[in-house]
C-alpha cells in the first residue's frame, strides 16, 4: 500500500495552513504590534510581556494551576479504581455500563455546567428536598463541575489499556510469589501508565484552559487563563496580550505532549 | 484476575462516577418538564418546553445549524480522514510518527487554542465568518479522530491485500473501495461517531469562529445565559438528545450482544 502514501500530501498541507501558520501568527502577535484586522506597518515589542508583572494574570495562572492539579487528582482517584473495576469486570452489562460513560458528552456541555449552577445557589429546585447549597463562588463549585465534565476522559484512556492488559501477566506474577498489592504495583499500575498519562492530560488541559465553567460557578468572581483569553479575544480585541497567554497555554501542552508521546507514540489511547 | 482495591470502596467509587456525570442530566430533564419558567422552583409537570422548541424560531433555527454542521463536517471529515490515514499508512515508519504527532496536536491541544487559531487564519483568509468558517473548524478537529480510529484497523490488515487485488485486475480505485475499506469498515463507524459526538456538543472552537448570526446550539445558549430570551425549551431539546442517544446505544448493546451469542464467543 506504500503507493497510496501520496494520500497524506494534501494532510500535510491542511494541517501547515491550520496548525502551523496560526502558530506563527500568535508568536508573531505575541511580540508586537501588528493589528491583525488592518495588516499595517507594524513594531516588534516587548511591551505585551508586561502582562506577566500584573495582578491579574498572576491570579488567573494560580487559579488555573490549583484547580487543574485539584481537579485532575480528585479524577485520577476516582476514576482509576472505576476504570479498573469496569476492564475486570464479568458482568453481561458490561458495554452498557461503558457506553453509559459516554452519553453524558453527546448532553450540551454549557448546560450541564448550567444544571449545576442552579443546584449551587441557595434557591434552588433542591429546596423541595429541604436542601439548601450555597456553593457558588466557592472553590468546591468549581472542583465538582469540572469532576463531572472531565471524569469520563480520565476512566476512558485508563480503561482501555487495562482492557487490553494480557491478564495472565497478573497470574503469572502471582505465581512467581507477588502478593496482590505487589503485583499491582509492579505490573499493572507499570502497564497502564500510557492511558494515565492520557487520561491525565484529557483532563488537566481542558481543566485549565476552562472558561465558561469557573465564570458560571464562581458567579464570575474567579478567573483562569481561560477567562482572560477570552476576554482579550472575545470582548477587548486585544490579540496581542490574547496570543501572548495563549503561548503560555501552549508552552504547557507541549511539555505535556512530549511526555505523552513518550509513552504512547501513535497516540492510540487518546481515544 | 485479583482485585487490588477493596470491592465495596470500588463500588463505591463507581456509583459516585455515575452520579456525578449524570446528576446534572437528571436536573436538565426536571426542568425540561416543569411547568414554571423559572428554574428554582418545580411547580409541576408539563410539556410545554417541548412544544416550544418548534414555536421558538431562533432555537430551532440554532438547533438545525447545529445538525447541519453536524452531518456535514462528519460526512466530509470521515472521508478526508480515511483517505489521509491510508495515505499516512502507507508511510515509512518514521515519517508515519512524525505525520501521526502533528495529526494528534489538535486533540491534546486545548480547545481555546485551537479556537483562537482558526480565528487567526479564518481572519486572513477571504473567507466569511458564519457557516463556511464553522464547518471548516469542525472538520478540523474532526479529522484527527477519524485518522486515529481508522489506522489501526490499517495496520491490521495483511499488508499483501492491496497488491493482490491490483493483481487481480482490479484498478487502484477498485482496490481502495472494493477491498480496503469494506475491511476498515469498523474503525471509519467509529470514527465518524466520534466526529458527530465532537461536533454535535461542540461550544468552544465554534463559539472563536462564529459569525454573521449563524449559532449552534452552544452558542445561543452562551449568548443567553441570564437573559430573559434564554428559554427552557433548550432543556426538552437536550434531554430528547441524550434519550434518542440512550435508546440508539441501549438497542446496539442489546443486537451486541445477541451477535456475540449466535457467534458462541464469550460475554462480555
Amino acid at each position: 500500500m506504500q503507493s497510496l502514501r501520496k494520500l497524506s500530501i494534501p494532510y500535510i498541507i491542511w494541517m501547515t495552513v491550520l496548525i502551523v501558520f496560526p502558530t506563527i501568527i500568535i508568536i508573531v502577535l505575541s511580540l508586537s504590534t501588528l493589528n491583525i484586522f488592518r495588516l499595517d506597518p507594524f513594531d516588534w515589542t516587548f511591551q505585551n510581556f508586561r502582562i506577566f508583572t500584573s495582578d491579574v494574570f498572576y491570579i488567573a495562572l494560580r487559579n488555573s494551576i490549583k484547580f487543574a492539579l485539584l481537579a485532575t487528582t480528585i479524577s485520577f482517584f476516582i476514576g482509576y479504581p472505576v476504570a479498573y473495576l469496569l476492564a475486570n469486570s464479568t458482568s453481561k452489562n458490561k458495554t452498557l455500563y461503558v457506553t453509559l460513560l459516554i452519553v453524558p458528552i453527546w448532553s450540551n456541555m454549557l448546560l450541564r455546567i448550567i444544571a449545576w449552577e442552579k443546584l449551587f445557589y441557595p434557591n434552588s429546585i433542591l429546596n423541595m428536598f429541604g436542601i439548601s447549597l450555597d456553593l457558588i463562588g466557592k472553590d468546591s463549585a468549581i472542583l465538582i463541575g469540572m469532576v463531572s465534565m472531565y471524569l469520563p476522559f480520565m476512566i476512558f484512556p485508563i480503561y482501555t489499556v487495562l482492557e487490553k492488559m494480557d491478564k495472565d501477566l497478573i497470574e503469572a506474577s502471582r505465581d512467581l510469589g507477588a502478593n496482590m498489592v505487589q503485583s499491582f504495583f509492579k505490573v499493572t499500575l507499570p502497564l497502564s501508565l500510557s492511558g494515565i498519562v492520557s487520561g491525565v492530560i484529557m483532563t488537566l488541559l481542558p481543566a485549565m484552559t476552562a472558561f465558561a465553567l469557573p465564570a458560571r460557578l464562581s458567579g464570575g468572581r474567579t478567573l483562569l487563563l481561560g477567562n482572560l483569553i477570552e476576554d482579550y479575544f472575545m470582548k477587548t480585541s486585544n490579540f496581542n496580550l490574547g496570543s501572548l497567554i495563549s503561548i503560555v497555554l501552549m508552552i504547557v501542552m507541549l511539555i505535556l505532549y512530549v511526555v505523552i508521546i513518550r509513552f504512547d507514540k501513535e497516540g492510540d489511547t487518546l481515544i | 484476575m485479583s482485585l487490588n482495591f477493596p470491592k465495596f470502596v470500588q463500588r463505591l467509587l463507581a456509583i459516585l462516577t455515575y452520579t456525578v456525570i449524570y446528576l446534572p442530566i437528571v436536573i436538565i430533564a426536571i426542568l425540561s418538564v416543569n411547568a414554571s419558567a423559572r428554574d428554582y422552583v418545580f411547580t409541576g409537570f408539563s410539556l410545554r418546553w417541548y412544544r416550544e422548541i418548534v414555536l421558538d424560531a431562533r432555537l430551532l433555527q440554532a438547533i438545525q445549524n447545529t445538525l447541519t454542521i453536524a452531518l456535514l463536517s462528519t460526512t466530509i471529515a470521515t472521508c478526508l480522514g480515511t483517505a489521509f490515514a491510508i495515505g499516512i499508512h502507507g508511510l515509512k515508519r518514521n515519517q508515519r510518527i512524525r505525520m501521526m504527532v502533528l495529526n494528534n496536536v489538535p486533540i491534546v491541544n486545548p480547545d481555546i487554542v485551537t479556537g483562537i487559531s482558526l480565528l487567526l487564519v479564518f481572519s486572513l483568509l477571504p473567507i466569511s465568518f458564519g457557516m463556511p468558517t464553522m464547518l471548516l473548524a469542525h472538520i478540523f478537529f474532526s479529522i484527527p479522530f477519524v485518522v486515529l480510529s481508522v489506522l489501526p484497523k490499517l495496520k491490521a490488515l495483511d499488508p499483501n491485500l492491496f497488491e493482490a487485488a491490483l493483481d487481480l485486475g482490479a484498478t487502484k480505485f477498485q482496490a481502495i473501495f472494493r477491498v480496503i475499506v469494506p475491511s476498515i469498515k469498523m474503525g471509519i463507524i467509529a470514527g465518524a461517531l466520534i466526529a458527530f459526538t465532537m461536533s454535535i456538543d461542540d461550544f468552544v472552537i465554534s463559539y472563536f469562529v462564529y459569525g454573521n448570526g449563524y449559532q449552534n446550539v452552544s452558542i445561543w445558549i452562551y449568548s443567553r445565559l441570564g437573559r430573559r430570551t434564554f428559554s427552557p425549551a433548550v432543556y426538552a431539546y437536550n434531554t430528547l438528545v441524550v434519550l434518542i442517544t440512550m435508546i440508539i446505544l441501549f438497542i446496539f448493546n442489546q443486537f451486541n450482544r445477541k451477535n456475540k451469542k449466535l457467534k458462541g464467543d464469550r460475554i462480555t
